[in-house]
Protein backbone atom coordinates (compact mmCIF):
# COMPACT_ATOMS: atom_id res chain seq x y z
CA UNK A 1 0.00 0.00 0.00
CA UNK A 2 1.52 3.52 -1.08
CA UNK A 3 2.30 5.90 1.64
CA UNK A 4 0.11 8.47 2.51
CA UNK A 5 1.21 12.02 1.20
CA UNK A 6 2.85 14.82 3.21
CA UNK A 7 0.36 16.33 5.44
CA UNK A 8 -2.58 14.43 4.56
CA UNK A 9 -4.42 12.81 7.14
CA UNK A 10 -4.43 8.82 7.48
CA UNK A 11 -6.82 7.58 9.55
CA UNK A 12 -5.67 3.80 9.92
CA UNK A 13 -8.60 1.56 9.77
CA UNK A 14 -8.79 -1.81 10.68
CA UNK A 15 -9.92 -4.85 7.97
CA UNK A 16 -13.65 -5.08 9.48
CA UNK A 17 -14.09 -1.11 9.25
CA UNK A 18 -12.48 -0.34 5.68
CA UNK A 19 -14.37 -3.76 4.87
CA UNK A 20 -17.07 -2.45 6.68
CA UNK A 21 -16.97 1.25 4.74
CA UNK A 22 -16.64 -0.52 1.26
CA UNK A 23 -19.57 -2.47 1.39
CA UNK A 24 -21.50 0.52 2.73
CA UNK A 25 -20.43 1.90 -0.90
CA UNK A 26 -21.61 -0.80 -2.37
CA UNK A 27 -24.93 -1.31 -1.01
CA UNK A 28 -25.41 2.70 -1.65
CA UNK A 29 -24.53 2.30 -5.40
CA UNK A 30 -26.32 -0.97 -6.03
CA UNK A 31 -29.15 -1.71 -3.74
CA UNK A 32 -32.24 0.24 -5.43
CA UNK A 33 -30.99 -1.68 -8.67
CA UNK A 34 -31.09 -5.08 -6.77
CA UNK A 35 -34.56 -4.58 -5.34
CA UNK A 36 -36.41 -3.69 -8.08
CA UNK A 37 -35.14 -6.53 -9.71
CA UNK A 38 -35.86 -8.82 -6.91
CA UNK A 39 -39.17 -7.27 -6.37
CA UNK A 40 -40.62 -7.13 -10.17
CA UNK A 41 -39.28 -10.45 -10.87
CA UNK A 42 -40.47 -12.60 -7.60
CA UNK A 43 -43.63 -10.21 -7.28
CA UNK A 44 -43.50 -9.85 -3.26
CA UNK A 45 -42.51 -7.01 -1.42
CA UNK A 46 -41.06 -9.21 1.31
CA UNK A 47 -39.74 -11.54 -0.57
CA UNK A 48 -37.74 -8.87 -2.22
CA UNK A 49 -36.67 -7.53 0.76
CA UNK A 50 -35.34 -10.84 1.92
CA UNK A 51 -34.14 -11.73 -1.33
CA UNK A 52 -32.00 -8.80 -1.76
CA UNK A 53 -30.96 -9.23 1.60
CA UNK A 54 -29.54 -12.30 1.24
CA UNK A 55 -27.71 -11.73 -2.25
CA UNK A 56 -25.79 -8.99 -0.21
CA UNK A 57 -24.68 -11.16 2.60
CA UNK A 58 -23.85 -13.40 0.07
CA UNK A 59 -21.69 -10.66 -1.69
CA UNK A 60 -20.78 -9.64 1.64
CA UNK A 61 -19.07 -13.12 2.37
CA UNK A 62 -17.91 -13.79 -1.49
CA UNK A 63 -15.98 -10.66 -2.01
CA UNK A 64 -12.72 -12.14 -1.99
CA UNK A 65 -13.71 -14.40 -5.18
CA UNK A 66 -14.56 -11.25 -6.97
CA UNK A 67 -11.73 -11.13 -9.61
CA UNK A 68 -13.43 -7.55 -11.58
CA UNK A 69 -13.68 -9.61 -14.81
CA UNK A 70 -16.95 -8.02 -14.44
CA UNK A 71 -18.14 -4.83 -13.16
CA UNK A 72 -19.33 -5.17 -9.40
CA UNK A 73 -22.81 -4.20 -10.49
CA UNK A 74 -23.37 -7.03 -12.97
CA UNK A 75 -21.55 -9.56 -10.38
CA UNK A 76 -24.60 -8.05 -7.73
CA UNK A 77 -26.80 -8.81 -10.70
CA UNK A 78 -25.73 -12.45 -11.28
CA UNK A 79 -25.73 -13.41 -8.03
CA UNK A 80 -29.44 -11.80 -7.43
CA UNK A 81 -30.47 -13.94 -10.74
CA UNK A 82 -29.64 -16.93 -9.45
CA UNK A 83 -30.95 -16.51 -6.25
CA UNK A 84 -34.25 -15.06 -7.31
CA UNK A 85 -34.46 -17.89 -10.08
CA UNK A 86 -34.04 -20.64 -7.04
CA UNK A 87 -36.94 -19.16 -5.23
CA UNK A 88 -38.93 -19.43 -8.34
CA UNK A 89 -37.92 -23.04 -9.29
CA UNK A 90 -38.77 -23.85 -5.56
CA UNK A 91 -42.41 -21.92 -5.90
CA UNK A 92 -43.00 -23.73 -9.54
CA UNK A 93 -41.84 -27.20 -7.64
CA UNK A 94 -44.57 -26.55 -5.07
CA UNK A 95 -47.14 -25.25 -6.86
CA UNK A 96 -47.02 -26.78 -10.36
CA UNK A 97 -48.04 -23.20 -11.99
CA UNK A 98 -47.44 -22.31 -14.68
CA UNK A 99 -46.66 -18.88 -17.33
CA UNK A 100 -49.37 -17.73 -20.02
CA UNK A 101 -48.91 -19.89 -22.80
CA UNK A 102 -46.14 -17.80 -24.90
CA UNK A 103 -48.19 -18.31 -28.17
CA UNK A 104 -51.00 -16.52 -27.21
CA UNK A 105 -49.14 -13.12 -26.65
CA UNK A 106 -46.64 -13.59 -29.36
CA UNK A 107 -49.69 -13.48 -31.73
CA UNK A 108 -51.99 -10.74 -29.75
CA UNK A 109 -52.63 -7.26 -31.73
CA UNK A 110 -49.78 -5.23 -29.98
CA UNK A 111 -49.58 -2.03 -31.68
CA UNK A 112 -45.85 -2.21 -30.17
CA UNK A 113 -45.14 1.71 -32.00
CA UNK A 114 -47.41 3.55 -30.02
CA UNK A 115 -46.63 4.38 -26.83
CA UNK A 116 -47.66 2.77 -23.24
CA UNK A 117 -49.95 4.88 -21.59
CA UNK A 118 -51.49 4.67 -17.93
CA UNK A 119 -53.76 7.58 -16.22
CA UNK A 120 -52.73 6.78 -12.92
CA UNK A 121 -49.36 6.67 -11.69
CA UNK A 122 -50.14 5.25 -8.41
CA UNK A 123 -51.27 2.32 -10.37
CA UNK A 124 -48.54 1.84 -12.61
CA UNK A 125 -46.32 -0.34 -10.36
CA UNK A 126 -49.60 -2.87 -10.12
CA UNK A 127 -50.25 -3.13 -13.41
CA UNK A 128 -46.48 -3.45 -14.16
CA UNK A 129 -45.87 -6.58 -11.77
CA UNK A 130 -49.29 -7.92 -13.61
CA UNK A 131 -48.15 -7.72 -17.15
CA UNK A 132 -44.77 -9.26 -15.95
CA UNK A 133 -46.11 -11.90 -13.80
CA UNK A 134 -47.45 -13.02 -17.17
CA UNK A 135 -44.35 -13.25 -19.27
CA UNK A 136 -41.90 -16.00 -19.58
CA UNK A 137 -39.39 -15.60 -17.24
CA UNK A 138 -36.84 -15.00 -19.92
CA UNK A 139 -38.59 -12.03 -21.45
CA UNK A 140 -39.41 -10.67 -17.87
CA UNK A 141 -35.38 -11.01 -16.79
CA UNK A 142 -34.75 -9.73 -19.94
CA UNK A 143 -36.63 -6.46 -20.06
CA UNK A 144 -35.60 -5.97 -16.35
CA UNK A 145 -31.96 -5.92 -17.12
CA UNK A 146 -32.18 -3.54 -20.12
CA UNK A 147 -33.94 -1.40 -18.06
CA UNK A 148 -30.94 -0.80 -15.90
CA UNK A 149 -29.07 2.06 -17.91
CA UNK A 150 -25.63 0.96 -16.28
CA UNK A 151 -25.68 -2.19 -18.27
CA UNK A 152 -24.89 -2.68 -21.84
CA UNK A 153 -26.39 -5.35 -24.24
CA UNK A 154 -23.13 -7.24 -24.23
CA UNK A 155 -23.56 -7.23 -20.16
CA UNK A 156 -27.45 -8.10 -20.20
CA UNK A 157 -26.24 -10.80 -22.52
CA UNK A 158 -23.51 -12.19 -20.46
CA UNK A 159 -26.22 -12.30 -17.56
CA UNK A 160 -28.80 -14.12 -19.47
CA UNK A 161 -26.33 -16.30 -21.57
CA UNK A 162 -27.09 -14.88 -24.64
CA UNK A 163 -25.39 -12.84 -27.60
CA UNK A 164 -25.57 -9.19 -28.17
CA UNK A 165 -27.19 -9.46 -30.97
CA UNK A 166 -29.69 -12.38 -29.73
CA UNK A 167 -30.58 -10.02 -26.73
CA UNK A 168 -31.41 -7.44 -29.46
CA UNK A 169 -33.92 -9.96 -31.08
CA UNK A 170 -35.28 -11.02 -28.20
CA UNK A 171 -35.78 -7.37 -26.67
CA UNK A 172 -38.07 -6.83 -29.60
CA UNK A 173 -40.41 -9.58 -28.65
CA UNK A 174 -40.31 -9.21 -24.67
CA UNK A 175 -41.57 -5.74 -25.51
CA UNK A 176 -43.98 -6.65 -27.85
CA UNK A 177 -45.42 -9.14 -25.88
CA UNK A 178 -44.80 -6.66 -22.54
CA UNK A 179 -46.98 -3.96 -24.73
CA UNK A 180 -49.81 -6.52 -25.69
CA UNK A 181 -50.14 -7.78 -21.46
CA UNK A 182 -49.98 -3.89 -20.67
CA UNK A 183 -53.06 -3.12 -22.30
CA UNK A 184 -55.00 -6.21 -20.94
CA UNK A 185 -54.54 -4.64 -17.55
CA UNK A 186 -56.10 -1.59 -18.00
CA UNK B 1 -28.46 1.88 -24.30
CA UNK B 2 -28.24 5.52 -22.44
CA UNK B 3 -31.09 7.65 -24.05
CA UNK B 4 -32.52 10.44 -23.04
CA UNK B 5 -36.26 9.38 -21.79
CA UNK B 6 -39.27 11.14 -23.17
CA UNK B 7 -40.10 12.51 -19.35
CA UNK B 8 -37.93 14.15 -18.60
CA UNK B 9 -40.05 17.65 -18.37
CA UNK B 10 -42.86 15.76 -16.11
CA UNK B 11 -39.86 13.97 -13.75
CA UNK B 12 -38.42 17.19 -12.71
CA UNK B 13 -39.01 18.04 -8.96
CA UNK B 14 -41.69 20.87 -8.62
CA UNK B 15 -40.28 24.51 -7.65
CA UNK B 16 -42.54 25.29 -5.52
CA UNK B 17 -45.69 23.47 -3.23
CA UNK B 18 -48.45 22.36 -6.18
CA UNK B 19 -52.12 21.48 -4.54
CA UNK B 20 -53.10 17.77 -5.00
CA UNK B 21 -55.39 18.05 -7.38
CA UNK B 22 -52.73 19.68 -9.48
CA UNK B 23 -50.54 17.37 -9.04
CA UNK B 24 -52.84 14.83 -9.81
CA UNK B 25 -53.22 16.26 -13.21
CA UNK B 26 -49.36 16.42 -13.52
CA UNK B 27 -49.06 12.34 -12.60
CA UNK B 28 -51.95 11.61 -15.24
CA UNK B 29 -51.76 10.15 -19.13
CA UNK B 30 -48.20 9.35 -18.49
CA UNK B 31 -46.60 7.90 -21.39
CA UNK B 32 -43.95 5.59 -22.05
CA UNK B 33 -41.77 4.83 -25.37
CA UNK B 34 -41.71 1.52 -24.28
CA UNK B 35 -40.98 -1.55 -21.67
CA UNK B 36 -37.90 -0.34 -20.45
CA UNK B 37 -38.51 3.26 -20.14
CA UNK B 38 -41.84 2.33 -18.05
CA UNK B 39 -39.67 0.08 -16.00
CA UNK B 40 -36.82 2.57 -15.80
CA UNK B 41 -38.93 5.34 -14.21
CA UNK B 42 -41.07 2.51 -12.30
CA UNK B 43 -37.33 1.80 -10.32
CA UNK B 44 -36.54 5.42 -9.61
CA UNK B 45 -39.85 5.45 -7.96
CA UNK B 46 -38.99 2.54 -5.57
CA UNK B 47 -37.86 2.84 -2.37
CA UNK B 48 -35.90 0.30 -0.79
CA UNK B 49 -36.96 -0.94 2.46
CA UNK B 50 -34.82 0.71 5.01
CA UNK B 51 -34.90 -2.79 6.85
CA UNK B 52 -33.07 -3.98 4.71
CA UNK B 53 -29.63 -1.99 5.59
CA UNK B 54 -30.81 -2.95 9.13
CA UNK B 55 -30.86 -6.27 8.52
CA UNK B 56 -27.22 -6.38 6.83
CA UNK B 57 -25.61 -4.41 9.44
CA UNK B 58 -26.84 -7.39 12.12
CA UNK B 59 -26.25 -10.09 9.43
CA UNK B 60 -22.54 -8.69 8.75
CA UNK B 61 -21.71 -7.87 12.18
CA UNK B 62 -22.52 -10.84 14.40
CA UNK B 63 -19.74 -12.97 15.63
CA UNK B 64 -21.30 -15.74 14.11
CA UNK B 65 -20.96 -14.14 10.69
CA UNK B 66 -17.95 -14.76 8.28
CA UNK B 67 -15.08 -12.11 8.47
CA UNK B 68 -14.54 -10.36 5.15
CA UNK B 69 -11.73 -12.54 4.73
CA UNK B 70 -9.38 -11.08 2.01
CA UNK B 71 -11.87 -8.56 0.31
CA UNK B 72 -10.25 -6.00 1.92
CA UNK B 73 -6.35 -7.24 1.28
CA UNK B 74 -7.67 -7.41 -2.64
CA UNK B 75 -8.54 -3.77 -2.73
CA UNK B 76 -5.26 -3.21 -1.20
CA UNK B 77 -3.75 -5.10 -3.22
CA UNK B 78 -1.82 -7.24 -0.80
Amino acid sequence: MNEPAAGCEFVEESPADLASSEFSSLYAENSRAIYYLALRFLGDPQKAEDATHDVFLKAFRKLDQFRGEASLRTWLYRIAINHCQNLRQAWHDRHMFSNADDAVWENAAAKTDSPLRVLEIKELGQRIQKTLAGLPDEYRLLLLLVADEELSYEQVGTLVGQSPDAVRGKLHRARKTFAALFEKTA
Amino acid sequence: MKHQTKLSEEQQQPSRQVGIEQQTQQQSAREFANAEEMLRYDAAHTTVPPGIAQRLQKSTGQPGAPPPRSWWRNLLGR
